[in-house]
């Protein structure tokens, strides 16, 4: 294997996309498109928000007030160590924890004079899921509506808010749709170009011309990886820039940890296109395959629709996904800080997968040669 | 048996059940110039595809310069121009012959020379920042040429090479390929020009995947008592299937 190969393999895209300034345009604009388009479009309609609660309530008000959550939208573990629960929260196992304090029938059904701030509920929320945490604290308001609607003497309800991850407390839908539609269209960019560019490698006759010469398939791989690892670099930069600049979308993490996870998205999508590339025998077929990837990507993969939210049967697919692992890990770092002690599991996953495909691709490639 | 640069012993090549290869045997001495010619698919581009190691053969023995054809080390001794232009369409000729370049690990001081060498030769020195697309069919042509020579190989794979290329041209790269030879490349090459298969040392005359007649073509021409290649190819590259 050698350096300078891969390099020129690499350095040849770009000149190719020096030359074709359509590809180029296409390349720079769309997901910046995708981001603003998608960015208003969606955003409501989830269910089965994980939450923890801990009900330390000597009375029964806690319990009543608990069945009138709605079991539909959320989806409710009983705990008793109000830490443990708050880490849970913290580890992104649930949305939220609400902590009934012990008094809080007493401090709700006042014998004597009514205590001043009335009863008091914790409400410890990961503000970070966008989707969800909106749920959790309306449900908790009309919990507590409805409880009151019923009864006769009781006082005012309070909820006393915490934060999860306190800097991004004031996280909405954009910027936790930030990260995934970045995966996206890193995911989708990437493997279009290497679908079109590897099907056009073969119909032009310039892979055989490859072939002939010393280069390598591993040096081909490795080459094109190269390539469109910076290109997916450069998309999530212009995708960051305009995303800070317009919607003054939070970044809380590093930078770099997150353009580190949008490459290892964009070389997992690179092998994938490569491996499909060997099934389409022109571009027009090739293309074809996009709503393959791309509907599954779309719909499974959490930019949207949380992973909770999907049924169970479904949800193994979900985790197949390269792209479900990176939004996972651009939302960790860049709304909740996350750093690499923290994320170094999907960092793994992602490079497993980047590992498995490349392999693949180069096997592939290798028996294209008969 | 170590001037052979290339050998074929009872090659076949299966596409599914067609045989577009059913036993061709020949050889090509070293610095020989060696034409293949024959009808449309007679299996000229095949047997290159097997040589060059692109296409592996189904049975039969295949040498080149004393490896198999799917050897690596062989790449480094091989130059292959394609019958189609095989080029970087939204690459300027220049970036084109600069990329296989660099895959030969030719050093950039020797790159430079080259490519300079070889845009003068195929005369494209005007056009080598222009993009393949904007070029015309014969100037494609001649930039894939260009582009075989980069390796300075010690065997050149030429398949119709001059194929819509202008007589003056053609003229030159004839002239090319005889001082290539001179300073010893080997040459494969497949036309259907009858006189520049004259200009071969040897030709050998394939049909249905099948070698037919081989030998230096005034001893073809003298054999088969006709006046000239043409009728000899004529005479014995019957379109029908043989029996
Ligand atoms: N990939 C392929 N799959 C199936 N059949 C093929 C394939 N390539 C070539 N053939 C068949 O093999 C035969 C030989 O083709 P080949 O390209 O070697 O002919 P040729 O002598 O180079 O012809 P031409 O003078 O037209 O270039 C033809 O009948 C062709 O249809
Ligand atoms: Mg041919």
């Amino acid at each position: 294997m050698k350096l300078p190969r891969i390099l020129a393999i690499s350095k040849k895209q770009f000149q190719t996309l020096r030359h074709d300034k359509r590809t180029l345009a296409l390349m720079l604009i769309a997901p910046i498109l995708a981001m603003v388009v998608f960015g208003y479009a969606f955003g409501t309609g989830n269910k089965h928000a994980k939450v923890m609660v801990i009900n330390q309530d000597c009375g029964a008000t806690a319990q009543k007030i608990i069945d009138h959550f709605d079991t539909d939208t959320l989806s409710i573990t009983y705990n008793n160590d109000t830490a443990a629960a708050k880490q849970s929260v913290r580890n992104g196992n649930a949305v939220a924890a609400i902590i009934f304090p012990p008094s809080f029938t007493a401090d709700s059904h006042p014998v004597g004079p009514r205590p001043p701030q009335g009863a008091h509920l914790e409400l410890y929320l990961d503000s970070t899921e966008a989707q969800q945490a909106p749920l959790v604290s309306s449900q908790i308001a009309t919990a507590l509506q409805d409880y009151a609607k019923d009864q006769e003497a009781v006082s005012a309800f309070a909820v006393d808010t915490g934060y999860a991850f306190p800097a991004a407390k004031n996280a909405t839908f954009i910027d936790s749709f930030l990260p995934g539609i970045m995966a996206f269209a890193v995911t989708l960019f990437t493997i279009l170009l290497t679908l079109l560019a590897f099907v056009g490698e073969r119909t032009s006759g310039t892979m055989d011309r490859l072939r002939i010469t010393p280069v390598t398939e591993t040096e081909i791989v490795l080459g094109y990886e190269l390539a469109f690892g910076i290109i997916a670099a450069i998309q999530a930069s212009l995708m960051l820039l305009v995303a800070t600049l317009a919607y003054h979308v939070l970044v809380v993490g590093s930078i770099w940890l997150a353009a580190l996870i949008v490459i290892l998205v964009a070389v997992d999508a690179q092998s994938l296109g490569i491996l499909l590339s060997a099934a389409a025998q022109r571009e027009g077929q090739a293309v074809q395959f996009l709503p393959i990837i791309i509907f599954p990507v779309f719909l499974l993969s959490g930019i949207f629709v949380p992973l909770q939210s999907l049924p169970d049967w479904l949800r193994p697919l979900a985790y197949i996904l390269p792209p479900t692992w990176g939004i996972q890990g651009l939302r960790d770092v860049m709304l909740r800080g996350w750093e690499i002690s923290q994320i170094w599991p999907i960092l793994l996953v992602l490079l497993s997968f980047a590992i498995v495909f490349s392999y693949l691709s180069i096997v592939g490639l290798k028996r294209a040669r008969n | 048996m170590t001037d052979r640069v290339v050998t074929f012993h009872s090659v076949r090549k299966l596409y599914g059940s067609f045989q577009a290869l059913s036993g061709l045997s020949f050889s090509i001495n070293k610095g020989e110039l060696y034409g293949l010619i024959g009808p449309n698919g007679a299996g000229k581009t095949t047997a290159i595809r097997v040589l060059t190691g692109l296409n592996r053969h189904s049975s039969g023995d295949v040498t080149v310069l004393g490896h198999q054809p799917q050897d690596p080390k062989l790449r480094p001794l091989l130059g292959y121009m394609p019958q189609e232009t095989a080029l970087y369409q939204d690459l300027s000729v220049e970036e084109n012959l600069r990329f296989f370049g660099k895959l030969y690990d030719i050093p950039a001081v020797e790159l430079n020379r080259r490519v300079n060498d070889l845009l003068a030769f195929v005369d494209l020195e005007k056009w080598r920042s222009h993009v393949i697309t904007e070029l015309s069919g014969g100037m494609r042509h001649r930039a894939s040429l260009a582009a075989a020579l980069i390796p300075k190989p010690r065997l050149l794979v030429l398949d119709e090479p001059t194929v819509g290329v202008d007589p003056e041209l053609r003229a030159n790269f004839w002239q090319r390929f005889s001082e290539m030879q001179r300073d010893g490349t080997t040459i494969l090459i497949t036309t259907h020009y009858m006189d520049e298969a004259m200009r071969c040392d040897r030709v050998g005359l394939i049909n249905h995947g099948q070698l037919v007649i081989e030998g230096a073509p005034a001893q073809l021409i003298h054999d088969a008592n006709v006046s000239n290649l043409e009728e000899v190819f004529l005479k014995l590259a019957k379109r029908e299937a043989p029996q």
